[in-house]
């Protein structure tokens, strides 16, 4: 017999190898041709088998939720806002990129012929700076996914999230917040910009008097005035609707004129034309 | 700006397209869903900071997952025996002989602890968290991340023999836990399963492949 007694003596080496793949073409073709003459060492090789396969059916792990997902796009954002205020000055956001939608174009056309005056002279509002200060700050949302409609009207107001027509846009969740002591309801979704899925925030406040969204430069787009407010230096989009309901839409990884070409997308717009 | 942008995109097209995995590793090493979301987003902020040092060819996933590991070892456990102190209801584990005993301790723990436990953990987590944290770290590289020794090794900075060791007891610890709650929970008969073999911790058995090699060489050698 040319048998090497060590294949016995290794085998719970050698087994745990060959079942991890990392044995050599060579000592794979030995082991094999030994477990043919060798029951007991046939046995080890099963029972290290079973061993393994329930170790890794047991180990499968969940998917990353939703929710951790938007929290790391708010935080590389965040990220993000700490680099590009030392490299950029706060101008060159609203230079508008050449990928962006015909809509912004033209939003963008009105607003530099509305507000040519560089944003640090004009009066900054107070409900968007508060809106884009809390939007900063992860804090944990209180409902995420399907039922986030349904809390919105349970506890907030008899409102609908507002929803984009633009694809990819995912409503991931809310919380219950206040802006300038006006009940409001943030909303967090996750959107498309170019390659990129970053985070835009909504804050819904209920009952909001004008003087609270005052400041910003008013834009047409699909037949309503939204108003361009620099909040900071980020931009923000804010729309008042025939029930006093104030939406703020904010996202620190959009220019103003990504932003507003995405807000002339949302049912707002759809909504205020049905009832013209 | 542009630089920015770039940057964010490469990170988001190399890196975060492994987020599920990375937080499956996490979620098996902290045993707890909240733990493994602070430690991935943790994790990857840290790699986005040192995205610059990041080698562009060579395996993103296994560079974020050393960054993960390391996290893990140097900052939650630190946190986590801090936190030990404090409960009181920590010495719930122990291991006796190899086998690993598992004592519910509900009386000393809050309804929060227990409901958030109940939401969380399962049998698996019960089974990792009496592991020693080595056998642990080692087992979740291999059998949920599919790594090599190799690359194992060089995220734990021990050799490979190591590595084989490690991996060898905690599959055999695990396994047996495993069996052991099943057998609990009427899952399965008291008989052992065909595959059960009892660990044997105290025998310090080599699982060593390049020993084995350098041992086999010098056998035919001396032939």
């Amino acid at each position: 017999m040319t048998q090497p007694v060590s294949l016995c003596e290794g085998i719970e080496t050698l087994s745990m190898a060959y079942l991890d793949d990392e044995l050599a073409a060579e000592e794979r073709r030995e082991l094999e041709l030994h477990l043919v003459e060798c029951a007991s060492c046939r046995r080890h090789l099963d029972a290290e088998r079973a061993d393994i396969e329930l170790v890794r059916s047991a180990l499968v792990a969940p998917p990353a939720p939703d929710l951790l997902k938007a929290r790391i796009a708010t935080m590389l954002d965040a990220e993000d806002r700490v680099a590009a205020r030392v490299e950029r000055s706060r101008w060159t956001r609203y230079v508008l990129p050449g990928s962006a939608v015909f809509a912004a174009a033209a939003a963008l056309l009105v607003f530099l012929g509305v507000g040519m005056q560089p944003p640090e002279a004009r009066r900054i509002a107070t409900a968007p700076r508060e809106v884009v200060r809390q939007q900063t700050r992860s804090l944990p949302l209180e409902v995420q996914g399907a039922s986030t409609g349904s809390w919105l009207r349970q506890h907030f107001a008899p409102v609908e999230p507002p929803r984009f027509t633009e694809p990819g846009i995912q409503l991931v969740g809310a919380r219950a917040t206040a802006i300038q002591g006006h009940d409001a309801a943030l909303l967090r979704y996750l959107v498309n910009v170019g390659s990129n899925r970053v985070s835009l925030t909504a804050v819904l406040i209920a009952n909001v008097p004008d003087e609270l969204f005052s400041g910003g430069d008013p834009v047409r787009v699909g037949g309503l005035t939204l108003h361009l407010h620099d909040a900071n230096g980020l931009p923000a989009v804010s729309y008042i609707d025939e029930n006093r309901m104030g939406y703020v839409f904010t996202s620190e990884r959009m220019t103003a004129g990504e932003l507003l070409s995405l807000v002339g997308t949302s049912d707002l717009i759809g909504r205020a034309q049905q009832l013209r | 700006m542009l630089a920015t942008r770039e940057k964010r995109a490469e990170f988001e097209r190399q890196a975060l397209v492994h987020t599920d995995a990375l937080y499956g590793a996490a979620y098996r090493l902290t045993r707890n869903a909240r733990d493994a979301e602070d430690l991935v987003q943790d994790s990857l902020l840290r790699a986005y900071r040192f995205w610059d040092s990041f080698e562009q060819d060579s395996n993103c996933k296994a560079w974020l997952l050393r960054i993960v590991t390391n996290t893990f070892i140097n900052e939650y456990q630190r946190k986590k025996r801090s936190r030990e102190v404090l409960d009181a209801a920590s010495a719930e584990q122990s291991t006796t002989d190899g086998v690993l005993v598992h004592a519910e301790s509900s009386a000393q723990r809050s309804p929060e602890r227990l409901l958030l436990d109940r939401s969380v953990s399962d049998d698996v987590q019960r089974a990792l968290d009496a592991l020693p944290d080595d056998f642990r770290t080692a087992v979740v590289l291999c059998d949920v991340q599919g790594l090599s020794y190799k690359e194992i090794a060089e995220i734990m900075q021990t050799p490979v023999g190591t590595v084989m060791s490690r991996l060898f007891r905690g599959r055999k610890l695990l396994a047996a836990a495993l069996r052991e709650f099943a057998i609990d929970q009427g899952y399965v008969r008291e008989t052992p399963a065909p595959g059960a073999t009892v660990p044997d911790t105290k025998v310090d058995k080599t699982i060593d492949l390049e020993k084995y090699r350098a041992e086999k060489k010098a056998r035919e050698g001396s032939r």
